[in-house]
């Protein structure tokens, strides 16, 4: 599902973000991608997400190299990744429910669809009671929650979450690591980018640690 | 393979391509209108200041238009009038248009008898009584030529060597031609037309300008929900869709509002023009903007709007990166 060749990536700045990165992910699989902060980690979850480009070696997505994509199917392309970051990059503006439904309204879904697959993906992170608050007046986790919801809503094939427990407790943690095990279990193919040991030793998954071994 | 991708699709567009055009369109739609009055003030100012930039261009054509009907009372081409001695009869007045007629510069005669000239003359002014006391019926008949015209250019040589060609003739006395005045009338027109022209352009250019900023102001607002719109998978078309919209409204409601101004700039001119012109006997009324002029002013500043704002976000969009 997810291949990785020979893979660098140095940003304009000259800084060295990868280094000769192989990797490979069955489809369905799920994995944590370990290593300091530095390793690069969230720059490879960017480059499967076409958020930036490598600077050497292939990367390719469900039998297909990135690099040959055409740009105007980028678009297209992302609709079937989920990505969650740190900073689940809420829009201030608009209400949970509005957040959620963003990307079932940029495919044009109807309203009453867009109603009932929102709702029920509110459910399942817990927060259906809280769809016509906004982002500000909820806490970090249930915010984290919020694009977590947002990111699954379009039923993506391969989700990728950068850091997603790093400001919550312990206990939310492991509770967001439940979730996206479920999503796991649904099918879809799960790597999530985390310096917490502890917590992913906990989830008995493969771990890739991440080393930068400049030659 | 095969079947992972289909399954996908069917996630992703469950439904068919045109329905979805329309379910983005509809919210694109409802969302830019919403948005307009998000900031209602900076709002009112935008339209505004479009709406007086497009105020001045159509108030002047609107301007031009009533002093060309000044002009065009025989479809533009002034008239001759000659005065006949005294002592013509009817008859010889009838004769003499006749073959006035025939001549190949005159496109048409009209006779006024000295009867019909002094019916008029009563009925437009308070003199009649006095006129009535004079007795005999002093007016001469006379003759209105209206001239054939070739080309407006030689409009002046034509009339001049019409006129000489009419004095000739034994019964005429007196031959006024009231191209003088047509003449520089028209081309005063022309010129101030092309004023017009050349202040309309610099201000559309400016309504461009205006809209364009606007929207570009609206997107740096709105910088983190494009780039988050685009990593969720958003097309180019889907960001620019309603700040394209934005621009549309932001154009037509600043024409509408233009054509407001220039109606009620229009009525208070109304009550002046009238008493003006009744002093000129009271055949002029003020020309108000007609329905095509109408739609014209609302495509162009509708379009203008599009313009801009296509301009604003593309220019935004060709930065490619996302940052998160």
């Amino acid at each position: 599902m997810i291949e990785f060749h020979k893979v660098s990536k140095r940003y304009p700045t000259g800084q060295l973000a990868l280094y000769n990165v192989n990797l490979t992910l069955q489809r369905g699989e799920m994995a944590f991608l370990a290593g300091h902060s530095g390793a690069g980690k969230s720059t490879l979850l960017k480059l499967i997400a076409i958020l930036e480009h490598p600077t050497q070696g292939d990367i390719i997505i469900n039998g297909k190299a990135v690099s040959t994509l055409n740009p105007r199917r980028i678009p297209a392309y992302r609709r079937k990744i989920g990505m969650i970051f740190q900073n689940p990059h809420l829009l201030p503006d608009r209400s949970i429910f509005d957040n959620v439904a963003l990307p079932l309204r940029i495919v044009g879904m109807a309203k009453h669809d867009i109603r009932r697959r929102v709702q029920a993906a509110l459910d399942k992170v817990s927060l259906l009671h809280k769809q016509k608050q906004y982002p500000m007046m909820l806490s970090a986790g249930e915010q984290q929650r919020v694009g977590i919801a947002r990111a699954v809503i379009n039923k993506p094939s391969i989700i990728l979450a950068d850091e997603p427990t790093g400001n919550l407790d312990p206990e939310l943690a492991q509770d967001i690591m439940y979730t996206f095990q479920q999503f796991n279990e649904l099918g879809a193919t799960v790597l999530i980018a985390s310096h917490d040991h502890h917590l992913i030793e906990q989830m008995q998954k493969r771990i890739i640690v991440l080393q930068k071994t400049e030659i | 393979m095969t079947t992972d991708k289909k399954q996908s699709r069917t996630n992703h567009q469950p439904q068919n391509f045109f329905d979805s055009w329309r379910n983005q369109v509809s919210a694109a739609i409802r969302f830019s209108l919403r948005r307009l009055w998000y900031n209602p003030i900076s709002t009112w100012i935008t339209l505004f200041a479009i709406a007086l930039a497009l105020s001045l261009p159509a108030g002047m054509h609107l301007f031009l238009k009533n002093l060309q009907t000044l002009t065009d009372n025989n479809r533009q081409i002034p008239t001759i009038s000659l005065f006949l001695h005294q002592e013509t009869t009817i008859q010889q007045a009838r004769d003499r248009a006749e073959l006035i007629t025939e001549l190949s510069e005159v496109e048409q005669v009209d006779v006024i008898t000295k009867d019909d000239a002094i019916d008029e003359f009563a009925s437009i002014t308070e003199f009649v009584e006095s006129i009535k006391t004079l007795g005999d019926n002093l007016l001469p008949h006379v003759l209105v030529v209206t001239p054939k015209l070739n080309s407006p250019l030689t409009m002046g040589q034509d009339i001049k060597s019409l006129t000489d060609k009419l004095q000739n003739y034994v019964e005429v006395d007196t031959v006024q031609a009231d191209i003088e005045w047509v003449m520089r009338l028209q081309r005063i027109i022309a010129i101030a037309d092309r004023i017009t022209w050349v202040i309309g352009i610099l201000l559309a250019l400016t309504v461009l300008l205006v809209i364009g900023n606007t929207i570009r102001l609206d997107i740096e607002n709105r910088k983190q929900e494009i780039d988050v719109a685009r990593f969720i998978g958003a097309t180019h078309a889907y960001i620019r869709r309603p700040f394209v919209l934005g621009g549309l409204w932001l154009g037509l409601f600043g024409g509408i509002i233009s054509l407001v101004v220039v109606h009620l700039a229009m009525l208070s001119l109304v009550p002046k023009v009238n008493a003006l012109s009744n002093t000129y006997g009271g055949q002029f009324t003020l020309t108000g903007l007609n329905f095509s002029m109408t739609f014209v002013i609302l495509v162009i500043s509708g379009l203008l709007g599009i313009i801009g704002a296509w301009l604003a976000v593309s220019q935004h969009l060709r930065q490619q990166k996302i940052i998160l």
